[in-house]
């Protein structure tokens, strides 16, 4: 026991004395997700804000109807109406930006309307403005003069409104606020500490072994009167830790740009608070430990593998998309936890986060879920060490 | 002492390996070594001399636990290499030419760490550690990051690492490799110090200068087989060229 503390102790200190593993364990997740966090939320809060006060620029070619709309726009503030367009060319001035939309309405829309048919009012925008908010907002301004129209109609028919209505949907959504957010937000939290915690034990994997190869201490380690196996355990047993702190430290820096997203609603900003009580962050946590004893065991055997630093980090990056792909999966609508992808690593935890941030993890899978990481991570263990112990591999290249 | 009795060692090659060699290579493995066998022993220092690809390393890693023979077998202070590992690792102290070091250590805390490796008491590591801070000179600079120091510096922290644990014998692997002749001198004088010591010391070296100065016994090995083996004044008496160096070059071609 003293000689594995002994080596744990040695190879800590070394790791947290790199810098590329501190940046890339402490200073991204810590500074970089919650600048770039903040700085993204808030641009598109802020872009947002600006494209729904922005006074729009609308050609309107009335054809001497709808003077009850042409009323209704005229006297919005946010609106610029421009009236002097011919119809023919109201496309031509979209296209050149010279209105942000138009609204042309039809010759025949009054008599239409006056004989109680429909009347038509065209609308050009550009979909691909930000937000389509240009579209949201005349379709708003049309849609209560249509309110008007049908509410004269009733009146001029003596009949009451609702007879349009017979069935009215009275709708109860009994999910609770965490549960709803868990099963939209929660996608999010995985996909943050799956990638960092593999990240985060990326470096020191190389470092601890391709780069020990390449040092030429990995020799001279090897002669001293201590199991290769204890080795390997000492640094497997860092490399789970800087996973599990590089994931930690993510979540953290989660916390801190939603502290630091000052627009964001309070009652959203208190759910996601309550979300995170302590029975649910454990229960994140619980997991997060055999999936890094599976990325420590996994990453160590390639970099013991490889001759030399530069070969790890070629043979490891690239699984980077690997990880990335089940993560980005369980945000796919329609994959849900069940007792077939409770068995796929990754997705597997994707999952069970998504489900226990709402509230709604079924004990059975969720221990399925830990049955199928802990035999995966037994195994890798397993099979790292067996390939530790082979001449060919730790001395390829030496 | 050191028995190596018969010793063989194969390697098997990779398709990539065979690939690299060349259309020349056909076969599945490399006899690295064969049927090699000498005595090395105490207050005596043994050479180990050969060509590149001769061996050598192959053999004192082999000695030092790092590999296992594929045939015969070696005895370090009485211990089997395969089956007593642990035992033969205790006794022995290991230092090649491009040992690395921990650069984001201090020359205290990487010997420390060894010393902890090797199971040395607090007392007996504290003295030790005055001993050979004084022998090398490493007291002044030993609070810095190894990775701050020069490569003179930075082999006598090998050195200290290599010997911490007063071991009854020493294996150096080219110890004086692209080192400058100032700090060769240290590892020479260290290397004679072991033998004054009554410590095994088995050294290969490629210098043949180094061979004349420091050899008490002598084996040269060539593709693998032994070539040569005595003492060196056994070695001086059969030479039929005028330096070591011209002798050392006749055996080999004459292999």
């Amino acid at each position: 026991m003293n000689r594995f503390v002994t080596i744990f102790r040695k190879e800590f200190t070394d790791t947290i004395r790199d810098r590329r593993t501190l940046v890339v364990m402490v200073v991204f997740p810590l500074v970089l997700v919650p600048l770039l966090m903040t700085v993204v939320t808030n641009m598109q809060m802020s872009s947002m804000k600006k494209a729904e006060e922005k006074v729009l620029r609308v050609a309107l070619v009335p054809n001497g109807n709808a003077p009850g709309l042409v009323a209704m726009l005229t006297a919005r503030s946010d609106l610029r109406l421009v009236t002097d367009i011919p119809p023919d060319s109201v496309q031509a001035f979209l296209g050149s930006d010279s209105v942000d939309a138009a609204v042309v309405i039809d010759t025949g829309f009054d008599a239409a309307v006056s004989r109680m048919a429909s009347g038509t009012v065209r609308l050009f925008y550009r979909s691909s403005d930000d937000y389509d908010m240009v579209k949201r907002r005349l379709t708003g301004i049309i849609g209560e003069f249509e309110k008007q129209i049908v509410a004269g109609r009733f009146a001029a028919l003596h009949v009451d409104a609702r007879i349009v209505n017979p069935v009215v949907v009275e709708e109860h959504d009994v999910a609770s606020m965490k549960e709803r957010i868990g099963k939209t937000v929660g996608g999010m939290v995985p996909y943050l500490f799956v990638i960092f915690c593999f990240m985060g034990s990326m470096y020191p994997a190389i470092d601890l072994a391709a780069g020990e190869k390449e040092r030429g201490t990995m020799e001279t380690l090897l002669t001293a009167p201590v199991s290769w196996f204890l080795f390997l355990l000492g640094k497997f047993a860092v490399v789970v830790l800087t996973g599990i702190l590089s994931a930690c430290v993510s979540i953290l820096g989660v916390l801190v740009a939603l502290r630091r997203i000052s627009k964001m609603p309070p009652e959203l900003m208190n759910a996601v608070m309550a979300i995170l009580d302590v029975q649910t962050v454990l229960l994140v946590l619980s997991l997060l430990l055999p999936l890094a004893v599976f990325f420590a065991a996994f990453l160590l055997s390639i970099s013991m593998f490889a001759k030399s630093y530069k070969e790890a980090q070629s043979m490891i990056s690239p699984l980077t998309i690997v990880v990335i792909l089940p993560v980005l999966m369980g945000l796919f609508p329609g994959i849900a936890l069940d007792p077939v992808t409770a068995l796929i690593p990754v997705l597997n935890v994707s999952l069970a986060t998504k489900e226990i941030i709402a509230g709604t993890i079924q004990t059975g899978l969720l221990l399925e879920v830990y049955g199928s990481l802990v035999v995966l991570a037994g195994l890798a263990l397993f099979g790292c060490a067996r390939w530790f112990e082979r001449e060919g591999t730790i001395f390829r290249g030496v | 002492m050191i028995v190596v009795d018969h010793v063989a060692k194969t390697f098997p090659v990779s398709r990539q390996q065979r690939r690299e060699m060349g259309p020349g290579f056909t076969g599945s493995r490399i006899d690295a070594l064969r049927g090699v066998s000498f005595t090395c022993n105490p207050g005596r220092i043994f050479t180990l001399l050969g060509p590149n690809g001769a061996g050598k390393t192959t053999m004192l890693r082999m000695i030092a636990t790092m590999l296992r023979p594929t045939d015969g077998s070696i005895t370090v202070a009485g211990f089997d290499v395969v089956r007593e590992a642990v035992e033969v690792r205790r006794r022995i102290g290991f230092l090649t030419g491009n040992t690395g070091l921990y650069d984001r250590l201090t020359p205290d805390e990487l010997i420390r760490y060894y010393a902890d490796l090797y199971g040395l008491e607090a007392r007996a590591f504290a003295q030790r550690r005055e001993e050979i801070y004084a022998l090398l000179g490493i007291g002044e600079f030993a609070g810095r990051r190894i990775g701050k120091l020069s490569s003179g510096m930075k082999q006598k922290v090998s050195l200290a690492r290599t010997i911490i644990h007063n071991p009854d014998v020493v294996v150096f692997d080219e110890p004086t490799a692209a080192l400058d002749v100032v700090t060769s001198r240290a590892i020479i004088q260290l290397i004679r110090k072991c033998r004054d010591d009554r410590k095994t010391v088995i050294f290969s070296t490629h210098r043949m200068g180094e061979v004349s100065l420091l050899s008490d016994d002598l084996a040269i090995i060539h593709r693998g087989t032994l070539i040569f083996s005595g003492t060196y004044k056994d070695f001086e008496n059969q030479m039929q060229t005028r330096s070591v160096e011209d002798e050392f070059v006749r055996l080999v071609e004459a292999a």
